[in-house]
């Protein structure tokens, strides 16, 4: 009888043990969850409030150590057209980004970043590089302020329009490089940027932040040609618009005039009987 | 946007693009770097002098010192000019005799017979000039000639915004 009891008191001891750690280790989820930020049934007034800065690198989330933390701003930053010295520093360059048919990728490398080898080396066989149909590889570096011209020119992928720009690191806020900013060509609005630690990954980013590049172009192949007049008269409405500073998504363009004026009628008091 | 290199520069207008590099020789060091030199190759012991190539269209890196590499892409819009740049033995003769740089190129001017490489629906036009005692050629290429009327003013704007100065 003695002996039943023991063993039923260790039962109980060894259960007891089991329960208290397993509380434990849903105490310590909860946790960890809690500090993620995740809650169950949370209502919008126990949440926690959404910075308007969205997500921050080193607070929100960490990125890897080979590649620049993303620039603190909302919005994709500016673009703009590229002019500096080519690979070697005897040349003097210039390329069109903005107002022009073609988009534009613009790889922002350094010669002595580890991570930067790999695009290099990739750069080096553009066919394989799977570029969107009608888009320009636009490598730059930094000037010969802070770059070798030699290093730069023994780098430098055949074909590939390679030039050195210190402007053109501020003109487009990069963070450090890698660094990749795709262009829409006639309106010079930023498409997607990033870096990553390859160009499959750098790819793949560029084609999420401006669609299935595929869908677009298989949808480009079984689209009816427009007339020449048609084309030709929106290339020069957009082209219009845009040396207007009326970029896509303005809001001039969703607002109707006569609306502005009836509401201050409206505030005046007049009578539109 | 500006360009500038080599006692060259000048002021491109919208949609254009330029550069400004010195010939490449044979045996120059970036030469196994650059594949422009492939095609742009001078002669030995030649010294280097500057070629610029300005164009309406997005320019390829592999170009020769006259277009070849860049005419080939060209579409009936496309305009390009180079100047091209040569030796001081050049200055004085006979075909640089013409002062300053060409500012007014008009469509009969140009002909695909004056082409480096004949292209269909391409015509070309070659100016000889001196400016600064520096001898030049002023070599430009219509994408297609029956849109002369439409692109040349955009060349002549460019050469016009272009000042060469003395070495």
């Amino acid at each position: 009888m003695t002996v039943v009891v023991v063993i039923e008191g260790v039962v109980v001891a060894v259960l007891a043990l089991l329960v208290v750690g397993l509380l434990r280790s849903h105490a310590e989820i909860l946790k960890r969850l809690h500090e993620l930020g995740a809650g169950l049934d949370a209502t919008p007034a126990q949440s926690q409030p959404m910075s308007a800065a969205g997500p921050r690198p080193g607070r929100d989330f960490n990125v890897m150590p080979q590649v620049p933390s993303p620039p603190d701003r909302e919005a994709f930053g500016g673009s703009a057209d590229l002019a500096g010295i080519g690979a070697g520093g005897s040349e003097a360059v210039t390329v069109r980004v903005n107002g022009v048919e073609h988009d534009t990728i613009v790889a922002f490398l350094s010669s002595g970043c580890i991570t930067c080898q790999k695009f290099w080396d990739a750069f080096r066989k553009p066919r394989k590089l799977g570029l969107p149909a009608g888009t320009r590889l636009v490598v730059v570096t930094k000037g010969a302020d802070a770059e070798s011209p030699s290093e730069v020119a023994k780098l430098a992928p055949p074909g590939i329009p390679t030039l050195m720009s210190t402007e053109a690191f501020a003109a487009y806020d990069v963070p450090g490089s890698p660094y990749f900013v795709q262009v829409h060509g006639p309106t010079g609005r930023v498409k997607g940027e990033g870096t990553g630690p390859d160009w499959d990954q750098v790819s793949g980013l560029l084609s999420q932040a401006t669609g299935d590049a595929e869908l677009v172009a298989s949808l480009a192949g079984s689209m009816v040609a427009k007339p020449d007049a048609d084309a030709e008269r929106e290339a020069r409405i957009d082209r219009e618009l845009f040396d207007a500073g009326v970029a896509p998504g303005d809001a001039s363009l969703y607002t109707v005039d006569g609306a502005h004026e009836h509401d201050h009628d409206d505030h005046a008091g007049h009578d539109h009987g | 946007m500006k360009l500038q290199a080599h006692g060259i520069e000048t002021d491109l207008p919208p949609g254009w693009e330029g550069r400004i590099a010195l010939r490449k020789a044979p045996g120059a060091t970036a030469a196994a770097n650059d594949s422009t030199a492939a095609r742009a190759a001078g002669t030995l012991g030649e010294v280097p002098n500057p070629v610029v190539h300005l164009a309406n269209f997005a320019l390829p890196e592999d170009r020769g010192d006259f277009g070849s590499g860049a005419v080939d892409l060209m579409t009936e819009a496309d305009v390009m000019v180079v100047l091209f740049e040569y030796g001081p033995e050049a200055v004085g003769k006979a075909l640089f005799k013409r002062k300053g740089i060409p500012t007014n190129l008009t469509p009969n001017m140009f002909s695909s017979s004056a082409l480096q490489r004949t292209l269909p629906g391409q015509a070309g036009c070659q100016v000889f000039f001196t400016v600064e005692d520096r001898a030049f050629c002023c070599y430009t290429v219509l994408g297609r000639q029956s849109a002369a009327n439409r692109v040349l003013p955009q060349a002549n704007a460019t050469l016009a915004a272009t000042r060469i100065s003395r070495r």
